[in-house]
């Protein structure tokens, strides 16, 4: 089957045809999703700022991002959840729209950053964790998180506008 | 045309018609306004969960209190501000839209209650072993982040709402 023939099978499940259809749904999605990019991009930004060594509301790096990191991913996960629901409801409009996967072009690089931050500085974050300001690596992945989610955000926004 | 002269007056004038000529401003302001909203939300729920003691109950609250407060106040600015431009560049969708008006009333109601209860921690010059301990905040808490969600679909919802 190919990507196109994919997409249509999409859009006319139930699914889609409800959300489609409803005077509703759209704009409840759309509300779940912005207040998970809230949550998202808030949580995000704290973790950021502090690798860019800006103090948050506790000193280690370590126990800060490990304490938000659970809200930063249930969020992530209603994000995608109300996002996938409303891509079946318009799937083959879309997957043209070139805002739509420039977004989530960006989504994979912020992905790549986070993994790179991951397997590099903060291996060794035992020896920065108390540190202001934090080593070059860890600041180069909080000013990459910061300037890829906002691009995320911006890109999203601009979908409705292509 | 609306039946509110002010609403015909403003959307006459250069300074709106320029919003709606320049194609980027509109989507552009949205992507600012979500970021701010992101920033609110997050400082508002951080500090709204550590008051419903479900977050870094190991710190004073009025630690996590200070540290987020002056991030909500900037960010309603920055909202304002984009509010205005997005209401200046579309009054007729806007200014005569019950959703709206419904909004900046719980924006209203939801930062004075945040101001309320963080007023006291704010305050407060106690050091860090000596913490003023409020439990009975915690229904306020939960009741603070429940409007901001809710001022958060009724964001959403102006677009729908006529």
């Amino acid at each position: 089957m190919d990507l196109q023939a994919l997409l249509q099978s999409l859009e006319s499940t139930a699914l889609a045809t409800t959300i489609r259809e409803s005077a509703n749904a759209f704009p409840a999605l759309e509300s779940v999703h912005v207040i998970g990019i809230a949550l998202v991009f808030g949580t995000i930004t704290v973790v950021d700022l502090r690798l860019l060594g800006l103090a948050a509301h506790r000193r280690s790096a370590q126990r800060l991002i490990a304490e938000l990191l659970p809200f930063t991913w249930v969020a992530f996960v209603a994000c995608v959840l109300t996002g996938s629901l409303m891509f079946i409801a318009n799937a083959s409009t879309y997957a043209q729209n070139p805002m739509f996967l420039g977004k989530l072009a960006l989504l994979a690089l912020a992905g790549l950053n986070m993994a790179v931050f991951h397997l590099g500085a903060f291996r060794r974050i035992s020896e920065w964790d108390t540190t202001l300001p934090p080593p070059r690596p860890a600041r180069l992945a909080g000013f990459g998180s910061m300037a890829l989610w906002a691009g995320v955000i911006f890109l999203g926004r601009w979908i409705a506008f292509v | 045309m609306s039946s509110l002269p002010i609403v015909d007056w403003l959307y006459a004038t250069p300074v709106s018609s320029a919003i709606r000529d320049l194609l980027w401003v509109v989507p552009s302001v949205q992507s600012l306004h979500i970021i701010a909203i992101a920033v609110i939300f997050a400082s508002a729920v951080l500090s709204d969960l550590r008051l419903a003691g479900l977050f870094a109950r190991d710190l004073p609250t009025a630690q996590v209190i200070r540290r987020y407060y002056p991030w909500m106040r900037g960010a309603l600015l920055v909202l304002l501000a984009s509010g205005l431009v997005m209401a200046i560049g579309e009054p007729d969708r806007v200014l005569v839209n019950s959703v709206f008006w419904l909004k900046m009333a719980l924006v209203v109601v939801a930062f004075m209650l945040a101001w309320q209860v963080r007023r006291p921690f704010l305050r407060s010059r106690q050091g860090p072993g000596n913490d003023i301990e409020r439990p009975g905040l915690a229904p306020l808490a939960w009741l603070s982040m429940g409007l901001w969600c809710v001022v958060i679909f009724c964001g959403r919802w102006i677009a729908y709402a006529i």
